[in-house]
């Protein structure tokens, strides 16, 4: 997509868009509402144009430059280089969370617009934004963004973890679970070994599930990433994968079968789904009480409001919050944003590669809304929300402690969740639980460590 | 026929609709067809067809089945669901101006049939659709006065919410304005020719009543039907086509 980088003269348009997106366009009402909801005008409030109803109304203005009737009777203009830029700008100051396509009225499908309209911007080398550049080229050299290899993808597996080369279960789990924050991967598969599960995994042949390139409009090794992660889990005979990131979760759901030419055989569970399952039938048990732990639930954007037409509101929203609500000891406290109205923690879109300072905005806004209901622990059922809220976190100077929902059901189930020594040890950025006895404390990682091109 | 004043005749008038709905549906095939120019899918090349836009629309729209349809048609498209949920206020005042504005241009096609059927005699039913016509007042009023208070919010929500004033532009002037103008001109023929349902004939006024009727008929028809297709009026028949396509949307 990107041989010449020169946008001058070319079309605006170069495929992506549906003819019922281009539609969508027409549909907006400007009633505003997007407005309120928008987590990125909470943080840049003298920007309107960021705002989805400004974004549409430009883009239906420079398509009409091209395409209007006065197109159509006097011939097109060239297009103001200056006026794309900015839009271009204004399109990826956006986390792509979808709050703004739940709250309009017309029912924009605003998610799916903006990943239409990026592509288009790619093509004619406006787009993608600073640092998104090089996303194709890290995962088209290394398959993830860390720049790890891939013969390390289960580096962090305790020796005495059973993980099977094939099975009717994978745990699909994620480059930032394998290389940045270990701890939820191994609390993963204590879990699952606890709960004598047979799970495989997919190793050196896990590719990144590619959420950031789909995000920011550069679909290029996408396919060749979703083609080999849908036909690796079939060579293997799967017919469940339970993901613990909601980023991978959503681009599996979503995404790949877009690209993958052929019958998908295997169902995509969140772990939190499968969890329920196993605390509703009294197969969990508890070692720990987390007494006096107030946490709240942080929705991730991808397994909540993207997934929830896709797998029910059941699975997005409630499944989460039963398995919060089944660990002994901890009190659960819900935000007022929550579910499909939860405010975006900032990282998705590329925008924390993109644009830290808005994504940090973003995290400091939503820890905030943690604190704001008395939570000691904000948790999150993503990887990168979670690294996003405690960048947040850090730079607010909350006393807040972030922690996925996986390590603390493993440190109420009483297990040992201790990294084994790996090449990654120093690019761990992740809050620990550490337990004495029966009692649990979390401590908090002071600093982001590595300067990863990150994003989903 | 006070109405036909300033040399327009009745073959004027059938000629200046016969103009317009004609701009009309231009301006209607001409935005389906720019939404033509779109792919029907996910990473596909530009199409550039009028009937693959109404294929993939199809396509959307039915996509789960026609019971998602209705269910989406009734409650999303025919009583706003989507809007009640957000404000109720904006609901209010969508509704109002959505049925107050349907009913009105359908009564006023009614009225020029009826005006048809008057003039030739069309099976010597002259008589009959003199009644229609008379019959016609009261819920011209009644949906009036329904429209009336929609743009009235409508305008009142621009001036005195601060945010929403702050990111009107001169685009929402121009146009809700432009609804509001239609409304208060439409009442005020009404009462210069002395058919109002409320006021009587306290304003009737025969000299200006056909003059004031024709404004209103020019403006109505030059804002809601020549500019519909072009404007951001667009979005009463782009809005209720997406709310389907997305099968209610989020």
């Amino acid at each position: 997509m990107a041989e010449d980088k020169n946008p001058a003269g070319k079309p605006l348009l170069s495929g992506f868009l549906k003819s019922t997106q281009l539609m969508e366009l027409d549909a907006c009402t400007r009633c505003q509402e997007c407005m309120k909801w928008c987590p990125t005008y909470d943080v840049y409030n003298d920007r309107p144009e960021i705002t989805p109803m400004y974004k549409i109304a430009k883009f239906r203005e420079l398509l009409g430059s091209q395409h209007g009737l006065r197109a159509k009777l006097f011939g097109s203009k060239p297009l103001n280089e200056d006026e794309v830029d900015q839009f271009m700008d204004d399109t990826y100051m956006c986390t792509t969370c979808g709050v703004c396509g739940t709250v309009c009225e017309s029912g924009i499908n605003t998610v799916e617009l903006w990943e239409a309209i990026r592509p288009n911007l790619v093509v004619r080398g406006n787009g993608p934004w600073g640092k998104q550049n090089f996303f194709p080229i890290l995962l088209g050299k290394d398959r993830n963004p860390y720049q790890a290899k891939q013969e390390d993808r289960l580096c962090w597996v305790p020796k005495d973890a059973e993980v099977l080369d094939s099975g009717k279960i994978a745990y699909f789990a994620g480059c930032t679970a394998a290389y940045r924050q270990q701890a939820l991967g191994v609390a993963t598969v204590r879990i699952l070994n606890a709960l004598d599960i047979p799970f495989c995994m997919l190793g050196e042949d896990e590719w990144c599930c590619s959420s950031a390139l789909v995000r920011t409009g550069q679909r290029d090794v996408m396919k060749a990433h979703a083609v080999h992660n849908v036909d690796a889990m079939k060579d293997r005979g799967v017919e469940t994968v339970v993901y613990a990131c909601a980023g991978c979760i959503r681009t599996a759901s979503i995404d790949w079968p877009r690209w993958y030419e052929g019958y998908i055989p295997y169902k995509n569970v969140p772990l939190s789904v499968y969890l329920r399952e196993k605390v509703e039938s009294g197969e969990i048990e508890w070692k720990r009480a987390l007494d006096n732990l107030k946490v709240t639930f942080h929705d991730p954007c991808h397994s909540g409001r993207h997934l929830m037409h896709l797998v029910g509101r059941d699975w997005a929203f409630e499944a989460p919050r039963d398995v919060y609500k089944s660990i002994p000891g901890l009190e659960y406290r819900e935000m007022t944003r929550s579910r499909e109205f939860q405010r975006c923690c900032g990282a998705g879109g590329g925008v924390k590669a993109g644009q830290a300072d808005l994504a940090l905005g973003c995290a400091e806004a939503r820890v905030a809304d943690g604190e704001a209901v008395g939570a000691d622990v904000i948790s999150s059922t993503c990887p990168f929300c979670r690294r996003n809220i405690m960048d947040g976190r850090n730079s607010s100077g909350s006393s807040a402690k972030v922690a996925d929902q996986v390590e603390l059901m493993a440190a109420a189930m009483g297990l040992d969740v201790t990294i084994p020594d790996n090449p990654y040890m120093e690019f761990q950025e992740q809050d620990e639980i550490a337990c004495k006895g029966g009692v649990c404390q979390i401590e908090e990682s002071a600093e982001t460590k590595s300067d990863d091109i990150d994003g989903y | 026929m006070a109405f036909y004043t300033l040399g327009l005749t009745f073959w004027i008038v059938i000629a200046l609709t016969i103009a317009v709905l004609a701009i009309w549906i231009y301006g209607l095939y001409f935005n389906f067809k720019k939404w033509g120019m779109g792919s029907t899918g996910y990473q596909d090349k530009l199409r550039n067809s009028f009937w693959l836009f109404i294929a993939t629309w199809i396509h959307e729209a039915f996509k789960d089945g026609i019971w998602v349809f209705v269910k989406t048609a009734i409650l999303d498209v025919l009583l706003l669901r989507r809007t009640l949920r957000r404000s109720p206020v904006r609901w209010v005042m969508h509704m109002t101006m959505f049925y107050g504005f349907v009913t009105l241009a359908a009564l006023s096609g009614l009225g020029l049939f009826m005006d048809i059927i008057e003039h030739f005699n069309l099976l010597g039913l002259t008589h009959q659709a003199e009644m229609v016509k008379g019959f016609m007042e009261l819920p011209f009023d009644i949906f009036g006065y329904m429209l009336l208070v929609g743009s009235t919010i409508a305008v009142a929500r621009r001036i005195v919410l601060k945010q929403v004033r702050d990111n009107t532009s001169a685009y929402d002037v121009v146009l809700l304005g432009g609804v509001f103008l239609i409304t208060i001109s439409g009442f005020y023929a009404e009462w210069l020719r002395g058919n109002s349902f409320l006021v009587g004939d306290a304003f009737a006024n025969s000299v200006y009543a056909p003059h004031f009727s024709l404004l209103h008929t020019i403006l109505a028809l030059a804002l809601f039907v020549a500019i519909l297709p072009w404007s951001k009026y667009m979005h009463i028949i782009a809005a209720p086509l997406t709310i389907l396509a997305n099968r209610g949307g989020e």
